[in-house]
């Protein structure tokens, strides 16, 4: 005898939603730093990260905290100068262009980068694949992949598998990163992305305003996780987060009129156009009251900084959406969602650079161990979790990366110096609790 | 890539990479993957059928799983903290490894309560949620699943970080063997027992939570004297072929979890169906 209706059945949806793609994404870059790393071979590459400083095993600590720290500050300022250029461009609507060279991007990302992991696969492998073969093949991928990035028709799960193979990608050529600059550019990110985001003069702040006074939405590269309930079986839609957290905040007073809460978007048919523009910018959440009826409006800006190409270019973008509902009548406010079921639900959206980054910490941490591979994973996961909670509390623009980034390097310091010796001597003489 | 000495008596390359001689032939590389595959399917299978059957289902309890993962890691990071200073010990000897596993217990059953206290914050936000969408509230079932899943939490992150973090060599050619146990290889006595283990920890969350609810005193006792035992159970796999016995041993324990957790859920979920049958 289930008991039907339980709200256990449909709580918590939409952070699911967005944690198995990152969960998904960190995985199979963890696999592929195992079965393609070779220490012996490694070659550096010489990105926009590293620009200043090649890091070789035979300098001295100092030296190597200098180097990364100098590579570190220059990758910074290129991805802060790129975005200022991001905000010009699309303050003097520039809108088209950007649409096009994202395009581009994605287009070189899938081709040469991808071409290149994919080749190394073929060759750790020695899978019997010839040229014409390998190439016909990858053509059709990288098309697809251009084509289905950037568009809104098409299959979903089709867009989210793309939009996961390209952090794949990047997260895997970053990977080739020697490791003090590694740890030292995540710390600089998280920390840039907090400025970035929070900071008045902030370039994304800029970007999120600006986005939000054009009422429209910002070319980037974002994930977009839909929520999968089925319509009508159960009346609490996946704005469930919003309302759990809205009581928690003590608005336990009953009054609806005041009572902000985060809503799942909900699109109307006719915001669909410009759609064609995607980028990454930073996770940002806004969430509007709408005083004229009692639907609030949910924006969810998201973006991140992914550089894409080895010259460093940062995409970012903020996709605002706000849409209006209406108030069936007889229902209650939070199953709203119902009476929009034609519109098309519309779930939580994280920015492909957070997946790049995050799956980067990770799989640095896969070239030491598996058990700083958990640890960190456990983190950024739990990391996300608070950052998407936050975000329905403080109901402004946040960035996902510094919670994650922080509590990942400190876990991962952790797990290895201390965590690591106490568990293998316990373990390997069969002493276990 | 470090080389390190691992533990005492034991020697694990870090990212062993598999070794082919013959770089032409797959059929090598597949059989050391499988023996890989094959020792994590042993300490995880269950929980991985038993993930996908009852919490895959439900966003909450996988959310359930993720944090009570990271509270154990925590307390294995804490406690690792505390006893770093002592490290690396004499692994052989049995005063410092009866310690550690006492403090270890010890700190670990402290938790419990306090992710009791946790979850009934937990219990009572989500019934004024419920409560503000006009669903019913929490029922017993729904509760005991998310005991499981905070106990499977216990159960993953122990395998995870005692076993399968160690797999690593296994996924290449060759394998290593304990000393004091050379019966099996390494792989395979660590994952046997982290299944005893996952089962027991699993098990226990659900008597504990049961017994705290209820404040039945033998529930609430029940479930630290059997971590305790079966801490100290592991202890004499230290003496030279020990494991032929701890072993088994560990594995009635798992089994006795298994019964009383089984004859409590059975006693409760009558009681409630026959109260809710009696009050039609």
């Amino acid at each position: 005898m289930e008991p039907d209706g339980s709200i256990l059945d449909s709580i918590g949806q939409e952070i699911i939603g967005v944690m198995s793609p990152v969960s998904i994404c960190m995985f199979l870059v963890v696999l592929l730093v195992y079965s393609l790393y070779n220490p012996a071979t490694a070659t550096t590459i010489r990105t926009a990260a590293n620009l200043v400083y090649m890091e070789s095993p035979t300098d001295s600590t100092a030296q190597k905290l200098e180097g990364s720290l100098l590579n570190a500050a220059v990758f910074i300022i290129l991805i802060a100068l790129v975005t200022f250029l991001l905000v010009f461009l699309y303050y003097y609507k520039f809108t088209k262009f950007l649409v096009h060279y994202t395009r581009f991007s994605a287009f070189a990302v899938f081709s040469s980068m991808g071409g290149s992991v994919l080749l190394s696969f073929i060759q750790h492998f020695n899978f019997p694949v010839d040229v014409v073969t390998f190439c016909v093949l990858h053509f059709n991928f990288t098309i697809v992949g251009t084509l289905c990035v950037l568009s809104s028709g098409g299959p979903i799960v089709l867009k989210q598998s793309y939009m996961v193979a390209l952090g794949i990608i990047v997260a895997a050529w970053f990977t080739k990163l020697p490791e003090w600059t590694t740890w030292v550019l995540l710390v600089a990110l998280a920390i840039y992305d907090l400025v970035a985001v929070l900071a008045p003069g902030g370039p994304l702040k800029l970007l999120v305003e600006l986005a939000a006074s054009r009422d429209e939405e910002l070319p980037a590269l974002i994930y977009e996780a839909r929520p999968t309930v089925d319509m009508g079986r159960s009346g609490v839609r996946g704005s469930s987060l919003g309302l759990l957290v809205g009581g928690v905040t003590g608005n336990n007073s009953g009054s609806n009129g005041g009572a902000v809460e985060l809503r799942v978007m909900l699109r109307n048919n006719n915001n669909n156009h410009n759609n064609n523009n995607n980028w990454d910018a930073e996770s940002i959440i806004n969430v509007l009251e709408n005083e004229s009826s009692e639907i609030e409006e949910v924006r969810e800006d998201v973006g991140e900084s992914s550089p894409l190409i080895g010259g460093g270019s940062l995409m970012e973008r903020l996709s605002t959406q706000s849409e209006r509902t209406n108030n069936g009548g007889s229902r209650e406010n939070e199953s709203q969602g119902e009476d929009m079921a034609g519109t098309g639900l519309r779930g939580l959206k994280l920015g492909l650079g957070d997946f790049v980054f995050y799956s980067v910490l990770v799989g640095r941490a896969a070239m030491y161990d598996l058990m700083t591979v958990y640890a960190c994973y456990l983190v950024i996961i739990s990391g996300l979790g608070c950052t998407l909670i936050l975000l329905a509390v403080c109901r402004h623009a946040l960035p996902a990366l510094p919670i994650s980034i922080t509590l990942g390097i400190l876990f991962y310091f952790l797990t290895r110096l201390l965590m690591e010796p106490f568990v293998v001597g316990t373990s390997t003489s069969l002493v276990m609790f | 890539m470090e080389n390190s000495v691992k533990g005492d008596g034991l020697m694990v390359p870090k990212n062993l990479q598999p070794f082919k001689p013959f770089s032409r032939s797959n059929t090598r590389s597949t059989a050391f993957e499988s023996t890989g595959i094959g020792y994590t399917l042993l300490a995880l299978g269950p929980s991985l059928s038993l993930f996908i059957a009852v919490i895959a289902k439900k966003p909450f309890l996988i959310l359930t799983l993720l944090s009570s993962t990271l509270v154990w890691l925590i307390s294995l990071i804490v406690l690792s903290g505390l006893w770093r200073a002592f490290l690396p010990f004499k692994t052989g000897s049995l005063w410092p490894c009866t310690l550690i596993i006492l403090t270890s217990v010890a700190f670990q059953e402290a938790l419990r309560p306090l992710f009791w206290k946790i979850y009934k914050r937990l219990e009572d936000i989500l019934d004024a949620f419920a409560d503000r969408v006009s669903k019913p509230r929490l029922f017993i079932t729904d509760k005991m699943q998310i005991a499981l899943a905070g106990g499977m939490g216990h159960g993953v992150a122990h395998a995870v970080f005692f076993c399968l973090s160690l797999l690593t060599p296994a996924f290449g050619p060759g394998t290593y063997y304990v000393e004091k146990c050379s019966q099996m290889s390494f792989f395979l006595v660590s994952a046997v027992i982290a299944l005893a283990f996952v089962t027991i920890h699993t098990l226990s969350m659900v008597i504990a939570f049961n017994g705290y609810a209820e404040g039945n005193k033998v529930d609430q006792y029940f479930v630290p004297a059997v971590h305790l035992i079966a801490a100290m159970l592991t202890l004499v796999n230290l003496a030279q072929g020990g494991c032929i016995i701890g072993i088994p041993l560990l594995y009635i324990m798992a089994l006795l979890t298994m019964g009383h957790c089984g004859k409590m859920v059975w006693r409760r979920l009558t009681e409630i169906r026959s109260r809710q049958g009696s009050s039609f």
